[in-house]
């Protein structure tokens, strides 16, 4: 989606190549290093991407919104799976979890978004604490299988025991959004110079949340925080050794994770003004696995790109004629041969090929 | 009296739900206990029985679906459900071979997660060739006519004879099963390659040829299934990714590469489903199932039969 990537811990290889083109690259290299330029590049990313994705992709406003929003729940997910090395299946518990926590809160407490928000969020971080505090007792599988079943749980609570409060499998529908501090009308139109880019105000309400969790995920996964968890997935052990407390970097990368899954579910909910059941259940969770894959794991902007392929393919190209009514498999069968033959997934790729033609640091 | 009736019912009842777990979970726990294979796709090869079973079993109108738009009207051979439950497990035992031989195989040395994640592609690929192909909607999947209808037995009453048959099935299957894994030389020597593959390779035996049969063997299992389950409910793409998630939670319940753990706790599973549908609790009998399998994991991890070995 944005241009460029960030995690470079530039040691830039003193190769030939490099040293001819010497002086500019220098400079590009330490313009990219520096948080502020990722930050500026992702919102002009945003920006602009609306305007290129209605007009050249056959896109439309509210699939880009929903492109970001899911591209924060990836970045998020991307923490977890690719910078700790943990696989879950049950992040539909706080991405849908938030959704119900944050439709119930706007139809019963205050409808303004940003408590709304705050709302999913706080809920998403609790049950990422009692979730993550049972389930990382054991890893690899049992870590897989039993976040699966805490979320199938919870999507069954939701269907019926808890029905009186999500009523059930009809999909929560009372969601009710206020305007934004009291002023913005979140389904209105834009004023003027903003609407010769956007021409709908949730999509800049997302917009800005995607590029403050995209800084918030560039400065945690550059602080010596993030540097831990990196460790912890290149070997567990070791980082034991060192005296890390593995245990409790693994529930912090859990509970921060499903944060960012937290702020996707509120915007959810805010923006289709909707919550449907299917957001708690198992597949769910494997969507954003796939996006996250797909895009490469263990890159800041992988995660967004995959998240913006994955609803591109089911939107747009699933109303291609002959192509469309296979969009499910044809997802499929890219996700595997990702994961056979690259793991790094599109990013992974896009960095290698750069990396071969202009030289260069590898991240 | 019917206090005796009421639980033997529940007790059948419970046997016949647990039953289709019991089938999919020992196919899932030998192939991750001795392969340390972690198969997602396993409620794919369930799918693919039913699918089979069906088109074996008779002939299926097609109403949307590519192969509809296509001009095809209709599948199936129609040669009968005892064709059907001899012909899928043969045919399944070998897609599991080509699983083993193609895709597994390449895996053995990464990591879980992408174990995970490309069986997990396989069954999304499966699901959807189904979905495109067949459509979506559920088809019908008759009863045997010489099975259908009630049976009466003492004390309990009228019983569905289907069901019966589902719980005489299973308990044949599985305890073939077990008596390969536990009393053939075979099974000794799948039992040894679980314990120390190294050590066995190092006597001059072979694993690969058995690793390879236990992938055919739990595959098949999954394929019967479907075939045994498929008339209990109604048949679409999407019955195999319900029924992955009940299964391995009764083989982690269980214990990893226990049959006698897998059989335990599926008809737990099973028991506590029905007990809770049949106390007009039918709302808590899905979430009922979950906290069951959660409780026990965390008190217990490695599972109710499981050995104290680490086989994470």
């Amino acid at each position: 989606m944005s241009d460029e990537p960030r995690d470079a811990t530039a040691t830039a290889t003193a190769d030939a190549e490099n040293e001819v083109s010497g002086g500019l690259a220098d400079q590009w290299a330490s313009f990219r290093d520096r948080e502020i330029s990722t930050v500026l590049l992702t919102l002009v990313a945003v920006a602009v991407f609306p305007f290129l994705f209605n007009n050249y992709l056959d896109g439309y406003t509210q699939l880009a919104t929903l492109m970001l929003i899911y591209g924060i729940f990836a970045i998020g997910f991307d923490i977890l799976l690719g910078y700790t090395g943990l696989l879950s299946f049950g992040h539909a518990v706080f991405f849908g979890g938030a959704a119900y926590a944050a439709g119930i809160f706007s139809a019963s407490v205050s409808s303004s978004p940003l408590l709304v928000l705050l709302a999913g969020l706080v809920f998403a971080v609790l049950m990422a604490w009692i979730v993550g505090f049972l389930s990382l007792r054991r890893g690899g599988i049992y870590f897989a299988i039993l976040t699966l079943t805490f979320g199938q749980m919870s999507f069954y609570l939701a269907a019926s025991p808890l029905a009186f409060l999500t009523n059930g499998e009809n999909g929560f529908t009372s969601v009710d959004i206020g305007h934004l501090l009291g002023v913005v009308d979140l389904h209105g139109g834009v004023p003027f110079p903003l609407s010769m880019l956007v021409d709908n105000m949730v999509y800049v309400f997302v917009a800005v949340i995607t590029v403050l969790s995209v800084a918030m995920a560039n400065r945690i996964l550059h602080s010596p925080y993030g540097t831990v968890f990196r460790a912890i997935r290149e070997n567990e052990s070791r980082a034991e050794f060192v005296g890390l407390n593995v245990w409790r970097y693994k529930l912090m990368a859990f509970i921060i994770s499903a944060a960012f899954a937290g702020i996707a579910g509120s915007l959810f909910a805010i923006e289709g003004s909707y919550v449907p059941l299917e957001s708690l259940y198992w597949t769910e969770s494997g969507r954003i696995v796939i996006m996250t894959v797909l895009g490469g794991v263990g890159s800041l902007f992988g995660p967004l790109f995959g998240a913006g392929l994955y609803l591109y393919i089911e939107n747009i190209v699933s109303g291609f004629p002959t192509l469309g009514p296979f969009w499910h498999l044809i997802l499929g069968l890219v996700f595997v041969v990702m994961v056979v033959l690259f793991p790094d997934g599109i990013w992974g790729g896009v960095q290698y090929v750069r990396s071969r033609l202009f030289g260069g640091e590898e991240s | 009296m019917t206090l005796l009736a009421d639980i033997l019912t529940l007790l059948l009842n419970g046997l016949q739900q647990g039953a289709i777990y019991v089938l999919l979970a020992v196919g899932l726990s030998i192939i991750l206990g001795t392969l340390k294979f972690v198969n997602f796709a396993h409620g794919a090869l369930y799918l693919v029985g039913a699918y089979l079973g069906l088109f074996i079993t008779t002939e299926v109108p097609l109403t949307n679906g590519q192969l509809a738009e296509w001009g095809i009207q209709s599948y199936g051979i129609g040669l009968g459900f005892i064709a059907a439950l001899v012909i899928v497990p043969i045919v399944v035992f070998v897609i599991g071979l080509l699983m083993e031989k193609f895709v597994a195989q390449a895996f053995y040395s990464r990591p879980d997660t992408d174990q995970i994640l490309v069986t997990f592609g396989l069954a999304i690929i499966v699901q959807e060739t189904l979905r495109a192909m067949l459509g979506g909607n559920s088809q019908p999947f008759q009863q045997p006519s010489w099975a259908s209808g009630p049976i009466a037995l003492p004390i309990i009453g009228n019983f569905p004879r289907w069901r019966l048959g589902v719980i005489a099935i299973t308990a044949v299957l599985v305890l073939g099963v077990y008596l390969l894994v536990e009393y053939t030389d075979f099974g000794l020597i799948v039992q040894a390659g679980t314990l120390d593959g190294e050590m066995v390779r190092l006597l001059g035996i072979k694993l690969s040829r058995p690793y390879l049969v236990v992938f055919g063997i739990g595959a098949a299992l999954a394929g019967v299934a479907g075939v045994v389950g498929g008339p209990l409910a109604n048949v679409n793409p999407n019955i195999g990714t319900e029924q992955l998630v009940p299964a391995f939670l009764t083989v982690v319940i269980g214990g990893v590469g226990k049959i006698e753990g897998a059989v335990v706790a599926g008809l737990m599973l099973g028991t506590l489903q029905v007990a809770l549908i049949q106390t007009g609790n039918a709302a808590w009998s899905q979430v009922g199932i979950y906290a069951l399998a959660a409780v026990i994991l965390l008190v217990r991890p490695q599972g109710l039969l499981g050995s104290e070995v680490d086989v994470s």
